[in-house]
């Protein structure tokens, strides 16, 4: 969080060069600490993260021995080997388990391995996965997740935007009709946001979609592809509409709810009930005294609800049958591929450290009241 | 606006449409079908709901959900086709009967492992957990498969012995327990002062948690302390099969198997799930199978027999020993099913469905409709890279690719026999004494003393100078060979079978295979593989030669050690198919100087080695890494091993290979060529979207495998008298149809029956009489009835058609009186 201090009782004309020195070095000394923070909780999350996701080197007991009860089941029942003595099957078994964990480094102890992830990950060097490859065939962790990407953040992306400006400026309106049969609709409605996107999803399906025969089941566009870019684009909002219906529907009725009762809040500030009194318009009121003194909250909330869209949805893309970041991950954890799971979180990791760094300079923009590295003042 | 025509008119023109359809069917070669969609949908119970709005014609993939099932069942728009492939088992720790920290380990004991067939109820998983989608299972053969139907009566005896019966089971386990200086105090069993405690490692992914606590519930019902451990397929790994079993980590596991094709010979099974010879893992060492029974299965799993009839009495005794033995409890033979719209026909294969069956593609089409196209969904589209040699074996991956190959030879999805599919006829030379049949009319099977290899057939292969390593160098001295088959290929082979993208096959593609299997296994050559080297390894083992002794039309000898009970099972085509699909020399070429020169790799532990991508010909970036060695290969007229291969390939063909491999991959983006009756069109992995189309220049006539569009399961009824006089005669009838036709008699094997006497034992054996097509009759002699007490009998009849693994049991009861 940024520090803040009451205003300065100091005039204009005092502040010279020396003030501008000390702010800036203020800034300086106040980034670099807040960046090695951010850099240790990043590294601290991180390698949390490999060591939960390796159960703290369980996982390779547990690979070690689903790859030699593989080739065992196989060598075993292939007709081909037949003809090879137990001792034999015993020696091919091992030769292609040690193959297969050499591929996995699995030959080295896990502890040297779970550095080696941390480090390739602090630097982005994300490296290549252990089992899965990118749809169209690559290896690179990098590849895997940017082909993902685009999918993931078509879908939630869209929703995201619709969703916040929605609810916001829905909030807002209703915020200034306290008490008539839409806020009180809104109020009402606002249960339904506890069922998640893709039990919205199932319904939209059956009506949209098997009754109606107006949309599509799932998937990100038409069987096969059409040729045409504008055909393409078309097919894909084609495909769009339910997935991001079953997000809306989920999640609008709670959000307008949110923010009504967020900004009634601000609406009965004392300074709100001056403006009134001294006659302003209702727009600039709500301009002037609702939005801008929260709009700090706003940002905050719009900045971490956006990177939070990094991480996909599982379920509502296996429900749509949309290739996504989610199911990816879900891969990944259900195969133990470690390189996958590192750079999926890293990734979100240094998003959120960056995020929540930049919150703290546009707070000071957006609020005179707050300034970057000043410790002993009020919270915002 | 519309013009009234005349009602002749009309019918004129649905006959001359109706001709139209017909001579198309008639003339129409390769694919039913125009082109083939696939789309992925990852949830079944969607996919049906997809195939009901008619958005799907196939979801290929094998559902066992009763619920589903009884939702395919009930529309009209829906049929489906059954498979029998899977099955589970309680695997039981045999290590005691102490473990190393002193615990009590009471399945230690065969007859406490063989009364758990008494005290575990087959028919309750079968309809309570697994909602009917199953049947009881006791033996480790399955009862859709060819050896369940010729021991029917062993079989069927067995499991009246071993049928359900708790006291039974409690009476044994009491004995023996007992007998292991365990009390049961208080209703529990104590060892050493201490409760005797059952770890069960209970897999949670299917059924398999709630027999487990069903199989739990019933073991502390006898007085045992039951810890229940749930765990996924990868978390119990560690526990029951590599753990040492001395550690006791587990007393029983819930197990399942999957056999991914009609198996034709099971006798391996008792030597794989009983003995240590079975697998190289710590369980399995700790089994210490009776010497009688290690023996037999060990006999069995060699084939170690001249006779069938011999087979037949190891295979009986097997049976029971194994129900002795018991390391594992067999609880049923699960039975699945592949959905689809009821206006379209598709193989299915009985192990593995329509996913597994070699010959989807060719049989798949609309009902009266040539042309057209069919859209099939799969849980999961184009997961892995596509390579021949070390793509993707993911089955719906598999299930694509197969679609663009064809082999030497084709596997009837019902029987598990092969057909000549490339291949015109084939010989088999096998050494006297050994124990192989033939069925079918193709392949000639001869007995010979010995079979000397020829010293001209290659034998290895010399990575340097690029060459053969022939017999007659390797072995001075000579060589011999257990089994010799000669396959002939068409006159017309090479003129009428193409590449898809137009290149006629020649016989280059057939040795590059051969020489790919030494090359790619030798550290001298450059596309040296380590992962390559166990399997080739194993190879070396058996293999004996190989020769060509004609290259138009191309009759190809291959001489190996190892053999099938079936002399069908037993012909080597080389035909380029290989273990991830179909290969030209050409298109494996771009892959191969792309990992010589280490830009990418076939197998996945090489491009890790290497730090590269794993080579998929069919998208992304390794694409364009193919693409730029083949405009160096067209620019050079590359032949790939040229001092071997330059024999085989003219400067003309490769010429013209490189031409028409320039142009498919500007029309087509990809190098996925076969020679199957779809070609891979476009894959769109992102999309998860697959797009195949009909081959126009394939040779077969599209009907050619419509004889396995539907497997022909028999269906029988007895109908005889009530009541049967003791040492009088009795006659029962046994109708067997097909659809409602009388079944043909030619196409059935045998009518076996089996009488149930009051006491529950096997009285009577026999084999019904052929009347007329669909007509057996069951005559039981005086001497026969004079055998049965008083009371009720049952009569069981087993039909073992030829076209199908699968037997069709029947029964009904009559009354013996005096």
């Amino acid at each position: 969080m940024a520090a803040t201090q009451a205003p300065s009782m100091q005039s204009p004309a005092s502040v010279g060069t020396q003030s501008h020195t000390s702010a800036a070095l203020r800034i300086i000394r106040y980034t670099l600490t807040r960046l090695i923070a951010l850099f240790l909780t990043t590294v601290v999350g991180v390698y949390l993260t490999i060591l939960i996701a390796n159960m703290g080197g369980h996982v390779d007991e547990i690979r070690r021995a689903t790859i030699r009860e593989g080739l065992a089941i196989a060598i075993g029942m292939s007709p081909e080997y037949a003809q090879l003595t137990p001792a034999q099957r015993r020696q091919l078994v091992e030769e292609l388990a040690q193959i297969e964990f050499k591929r996995l480094g699995l030959d080295q102890p896990f502890i040297v391995r779970s550095f080696r992830y941390l480090g390739n990950a602090l630097v982005l060097n994300l490296g290549r996965a252990e089992q899965l490859t990118s749809d169209s065939g690559s290896s690179l962790v990098r590849n895997i997740i940017l082909e993902r990407l685009v999918p993931t953040l078509l879908l939630t992306a869209t929703s995201f935007f619709f969703l916040f400006f929605v609810s916001v400026f829905a909030a807002l309106g209703l915020s200034r009709r306290y008490g008539s049969f839409l806020d009180r609709l809104s109020v009402a409605l606002a249960p339904l946001s506890a069922a998640p996107s893709w039990f919205y999803g199932i319904f939209l399906i059956l009506i949209f979609a098997a009754v109606l025969r107006w949309l599509p089941f799932g998937g990100m566009v038409d069987a096969p592809p059409p040729p045409s870019r504008w055909a393409y684009f078309l097919s894909v909002l084609k495909h769009l509409v339910l997935p991001v219906g079953a997000v809306v529907l989920s999640s609008i009725f709670i959000g307008i709810y949110s923010w009504r009762t967020f900004f009634l809040i601000y609406s009965s500030e004392d300074y709100v009930d001056m403006a009134r009194a001294k006659g302003l318009p209702a727009r600039a009121i709500e301009r002037r005294y609702i939005l801008r003194p929260s709009l700090p909250y706003i940002i905050t909330s719009f900045a971490l609800s956006l990177i939070t869209l990094w991480g996909g949805s599982i379920i509502l893309e296996q429900v749509f049958n949309w290739p996504g970041l989610g199911r990816l991950l879900y891969q990944a954890i259900q195969l133990y591929d470690t390189p996958i799971i590192v750079g999926d979180t890293i990734i979100y990791a240094y998003l959120l450290a960056i995020t929540v760094f930049v919150l703290d300079f546009v707070y000071a923009l957006v609020d005179p009241r707050v300034k970057v590295g000043d410790s002993g003042g009020r919270s915002a | 606006m519309a013009r009234k025509l005349p009602i002749g008119y009309c019918l004129a023109l649905v006959v001359v449409l109706a001709l139209a359809a017909s001579a198309g069917a008639q003339t129409r070669t390769g694919a039913w079908v125009d082109e083939v969609i696939v789309i992925e949908e990852a949830t079944p119970a969607a996919a049906i709901t997809r195939l009901e709005v008619g958005e799907f014609d196939v979801y290929a993939f094998t559902i066992s959900d009763p619920a589903l099932f009884a939702r395919t069942e009930a529309s009209p728009f829906l049929t489906y086709s059954r498979s029998f492939g899977s099955y589970n088992e309680l695997t039981f720790n045999p290590y005691g009967p102490e473990f190393n920290d002193g615990r009590l380990n009471p399945f230690s004991v065969p007859r406490i492992r063989e009364a758990m067939n008494w005290l575990i109820d087959r028919d309750y998983i079968v309809n309570e957990i697994m909602g009917g989608m199953a049947v009881p299972k006791f033996f480790p053969i399955t009862a859709a498969f060819p050896d369940y139907a010729r021991y029917a009566d062993t079989a069927r005896a067995l499991e009246l012995k071993y049928a359900y019966d708790p006291e039974r089971a409690r009476a044994v386990i009491t004995e023996e327990m007992e007998k292991l200086g365990a009390q049961l105090v208080n209703g529990v069993w104590h060892y050493k002062g201490s409760p005797v405690e059952i770890t069960a490692l209970i897999r949670i992914e299917d059924e398999r948690r709630i027999i487990g606590d069903y199989v739990s519930n019933q073991l502390e019902d006898l007085g045992f302390v039951v810890n229940r451990l749930y765990r996924t397929a990868a978390e119990a790994s560690p526990l029951w099969l590599t753990a040492d079993p001395a550690e006791g980590r587990m007393h029983f596991y819930t197990g399942g198997w999957v056999t991914t094709a009609v198996d034709r010979d099971q006798g391996s099974n008792f030597d794989f799930f009983y003995t240590p010879r079975g697998e190289a893992t710590p369980l399995w060492m700790a089994y210490t199978p009776a010497s009688e029974f290690d023996a037999v299965a060990d006999r069995l799993g060699r084939n170690d027999f001249t006779s069938l009839e011999e087979r037949g009495g190891l295979f009986r005794r097997a049976l029971e020993l194994a129900l002795e033995d018991s390391v594992r409890l067999w609880l049923v033979d699960r039975q699945s099913f592949t959905p689809r719209r009821s206006d379209v026909v598709v193989t299915a294969d009985l192990a593995a469905g329509v996913a597994g069956a070699q010959l989807w593609a060719p049989t798949i089409r609309k009902v009266n409709q040539v042309g057209g196209t069919v859209r099939v969904g799969l849980p999961s589209v184009l997961t892995e890279p596509w390579n021949p040699l070390g793509g993707t074996n993911w089955v719906y991956d598999a299930m694509l690719y197969r679609a663009t190959g064809e082999d030497g030879i084709a596997f009837d999805p019902y029987t598990g026999l092969t057909y000549p599919w490339r291949i015109e006829r084939a010989e088999v030379y096998v050494k006297e004494g050994l124990p192989v049949s033939k069925t079918l009319d193709w392949v000639d099977l001869h007995f010979v003393p010995e079979i000397q290899v020829p010293a001209d057939a290659w034998i290895d292969w010399d990575p340097v100078a690029q060459r053969f390593i022939t017999v007659g160098e390797k072995y001075p001295e000579g060589l011999t060979a257990n089994r010799k088959s000669v396959v002939y290929y068409p006159a017309d082979f090479f003129d009428k079978v193409k590449w898809h993208d137009g290149s006629p096959i020649s016989v280059g593609d057939f040795v590059i295979g051969l020489i790919l299997e030494f090359d790619r296994a030798n550290p001298d050559s450059p596309v040296y593989d380590e992962s390559a080297v166990p399997s080739h390894q194993s190879f070396l083992l058996s293999f004996r030669g190989a020769r060509i002794t004609s290259t138009d039309p191309l009759v190809i000898e291959y001489y190996s050690d190892t053999f099938g009970l079936d002399a069908e099972w037993s012909v080597t085509t080389l035909y380029p198919y290989y273990s991830y699909g179909p290969g030209a020399w050409h298109n494996l070429t771009l892959g191969l100087l792309a990992e010589a020169n280490q830009e990418t790799a076939f197998t996945s532990a090489k491009a890790t080695q290497l730090g590269v991508d794993y080579l998929n010909m069919i998208a992304g970036e390794t694409v364009g890494i193919l693409a730029k060695y083949l405009d160096q290969a067209s620019a050079s007229n590359y032949i790939p091993y040229a001092p071997t291969l330059g024999q085989y390939i003219s400067a003309d063909e490769a010429r013209q290979r490189w031409s028409n491999l320039s142009r498919w991959y500007q029309e087509k983006g990809h190098f996925w060529l076969g020679t199957g009756v779809l070609y891979l069109e476009r894959a769109y992995p992102v999309e998860k979207t697959a797009h195949l189309k009909r081959f126009e220049l394939h040779p077969d006539p599209a009907n050619r495998w419509d004889i396995f569009a539907e497997p022909m399961i028999a269906e029988a009824d007895v109908e005889g008298p009530a009541r049967v006089t003791i040492g009088g005669r009795a006659r029962f009838d046994v109708w067997v149809t097909f659809e409602g036709e009388p079944y043909p008699g030619n196409l059935i094997s045998e009518v076996k029956y089996l009488v149930i006497d009051s006491r529950g034992e096997v009285a009577l054996v026999g084999t019904a009489d052929f009347v007329a097509d669909g007509l057996y009759e069951v005559n039981l002699t005086p001497e026969q009835t004079s055998q049965l007490a008083a009371g009720s009998n049952r009569l069981e009849v087993v039909v073992v058609p030829i076209p199908v693994s699968v037997p069709t049991f029947e029964s009904a009861t009559f009354v013996t009186t005096p």
